[in-house]
């Protein structure tokens, strides 16, 4: 009786799993093998031969790829610092004020993050658009005259910005959520000591925090990896690859140069790249359980 | 925090505010622009200096989006995409949360550990091999190749399984005294237990769907299949060139998720900080 009851348990686990496990083989697991495998080969329409590694050794003998890594790099550390200095800057000034007040803040912030990229992007491209953008027009007032997209020098800080003010919502909602959760007692035991507020936000908030940042620059790590739509609808990686990034590389080998083998060596490289970051966070949420 | 001795309320404090203020100013700033401009008229939106306030106003921008291009067509592509992937995500993941949560199995750990390892890896970086998938399976340009993609995440057993491990097991086992199946059980009395995080999760999976440009834009490649995110980024490159009207198309694609986010601005905040509390 004992046994059948467990042999029914086991029956009914496997059939409540097997749609989601299912799904996730197909479209997670297996790419990611099949992925693997296509970037061993050179791959022309019908044909596949197998050349090894050799779509990695050509793609860093390429400059722009290796453009577009320096590239992404640059966008991960300055967004991603930006992030977490304007988040924590943010929520550390406002988390402890009345609830209407924190959230018609949160929500100025967090709007531009849920019109989605597509139409922010679109919004900045005709604000910096060089012959009738106000940006450049403010510009000129103040007697500069920069082409914001157009300058290899400013396109890196101006994609930049826009990404971290489009963004950065996100990280302020999640580190006010977690900033109210600090037990009050630590705040009183801090105000009876008399000190001051910057005080109290390094010595308790920040490291009271501590998860969340973690977890904010991981997920803001990875987001910044595949950064696209705005590198595609702002500059379309230019000027002269100034902007390229891995997932544009990425993107522009596969659907419009039909490199398929080279595209999925990008892919491989950046499938390596998250899993390493992800680690991690993935072991603090398992010993959690 | 500093409630009961408003009286020395600290300059940095103040100081702090009104920065935090004059950034969530020029945070909204842009979407300002972008309102205003798409009722400008084709000479106003590109005058400068520029006019601060509209001083015309006009909605033949919208009536051409809409006139030009299938607006409509694209706005319902991408709800049914954003719909459809959103509840079969909801059905599925809260199938297997419940049962990574509360039901004995062998493998289950493991099993769990190696689906739970993929929640942070983007599809984006396995593209190439995905897009073929699709493509054997005869889903190039249509809505189903880019549904289906999405329901594959682990995020949502992710986020519902931390709810399932608040519910007692006591209530299963009792339920299971009296006779009642698994399905049974699942349906009619955890369901409704997890009624938040099935909240929170339909929320956070409607908006990301609906932003994901990059897939929509590889699979939907014919008309037919465009979505909203895609269609009006083409207006981009459209050869009409009245920013305003471009602007005009930009509204278009943001109003949905605007409305959405005010009538369920409670849920997001509980949704998105779900995966950062220890």
């Amino acid at each position: 009786m004992k046994l059948k009851d467990t042999m029914r348990e086991n029956i009914s686990g496997y059939i409540f799993i097997a749609p989601q496990i299912i799904l996730f083989l197909v479209f997670l697991v297996y790419p990611i093998f099949e992925g693997i495998r296509l970037s061993l080969f050179k791959i022309n329409y019908q044909s596949e031969t197998f050349i090894g590694l050799a779509n990695y050794g050509k793609l860093f003998e390429d400059p722009i790829f290796v453009k577009s890594i320096i590239n992404t790099l640059i966008f991960v550390v300055f967004i991603v610092a930006l992030t977490v200095l304007f988040a924590m800057f943010v929520a550390s000034a406002i988390f402890d004020k009345n609830a209407k007040y924190v959230s018609i803040i949160r929500g100025a912030y967090y709007i531009p993050v849920m019109v989605s990229m597509v139409v922010m992007s679109m919004i900045w491209s005709f604000l910096l658009n060089p012959s009738n953008g106000l940006i450049p027009f403010l510009a000129r007032k103040m007697e500069m005259s920069v082409n914001f997209l157009g300058d290899t020098h400013w396109v890196l800080p101006v994609i930049i910005f826009v990404t971290f003010a489009t963004n950065v919502g996100q990280a302020i909602i999640l580190y006010i959520a977690s900033m109210i959760g600090v037990p009050k007692e630590l705040f009183e035991a801090a105000e009876v000591d008399g000190a001051s507020r910057i005080k109290v936000i390094f010595k308790i908030i920040l490291p009271m925090v501590k998860p969340t940042t973690i977890y904010i620059i991981i997920m803001n790590i990875i987001a910044v990896l595949k950064i696209f739509v705005v590198i595609q609808l702002l500059t379309g990686g230019g000027p002269n690859n100034a902007s390229t990034t891995m997932m544009y590389y990425l993107y522009n080998n596969a659907f419009k140069y039909n490199q398929l083998g080279i595209a999925s060596a990008v892919g491989v490289i950046m499938f390596i790249i998250t899993l390493l970051l992800s680690v991690p966070q993935l072991r603090a949420m398992l010993k959690k359980d | 925090m500093f409630k009961n001795n408003k009286m020395k309320r600290e300059k940095y404090d103040v100081i702090a505010n009104i920065i935090v203020i004059f950034f969530a100013i020029c945070s909204l700033f842009p979407l300002y622009w972008l309102v205003t401009s798409s009722f400008k008229n084709s000479v106003d939106v590109v005058k400068m200096p520029p006019d601060w306030f509209p001083q015309t106003f006009t909605l033949s921008n919208y009536v051409d989006v809409f006139n030009n291009q299938p607006a409509f067509k694209w706005a319902f592509n991408s709800i049914t995409v954003a719909l459809v992937a959103t509840i079969a995500l909801l059905i599925v993941s809260s199938m297997a949360a419940y049962a990574f949560s509360k039901l004995q199995f062998k493998g289950k750990n493991i099993i769990f550990i190696i689906f739970i390892s993929s929640l942070m890896i983007p599809k984006e970086v396995m593209i190439v091999p995905l897009f073929r998938i699709i493509q054997d399976l005869g889903m190039v340009n249509t809505l189903s190749g880019m549904i289906w993609p999405n329901v594959a995440t682990a995020f949502g057993v992710f986020l519902l399984k931390g709810f399932f491990d608040t519910i007692p097991d006591s209530l299963r086992e009792a339920a299971k005294m009296d006779g009642a199946s698994e399905f049974r059980i699942f349906f009619t009395i955890m369901l409704p237990l997890v009624k938040p995080g099935l909240g929170a999760l339909f929320i956070l999976n409607f908006v990301n769907v609906w932003n994901d440009y990059l897939w929509q834009l590889v699979v939907g490649q014919s008309e037919d299949s465009k979505t909203l995110m895609v269609g009006i980024a083409t207006l981009m490159q459209d050869l009409n060139p009245n920013f305003a009207y471009k602007m005009a198309g930009a509204v278009v694609g943001a109003i949905p998720m605007l409305i959405i986010f005010v009538l369920f601005q409670k849920y997001f905040t509980r949704g998105i900080t779900i995966g950062s509390d220890k």
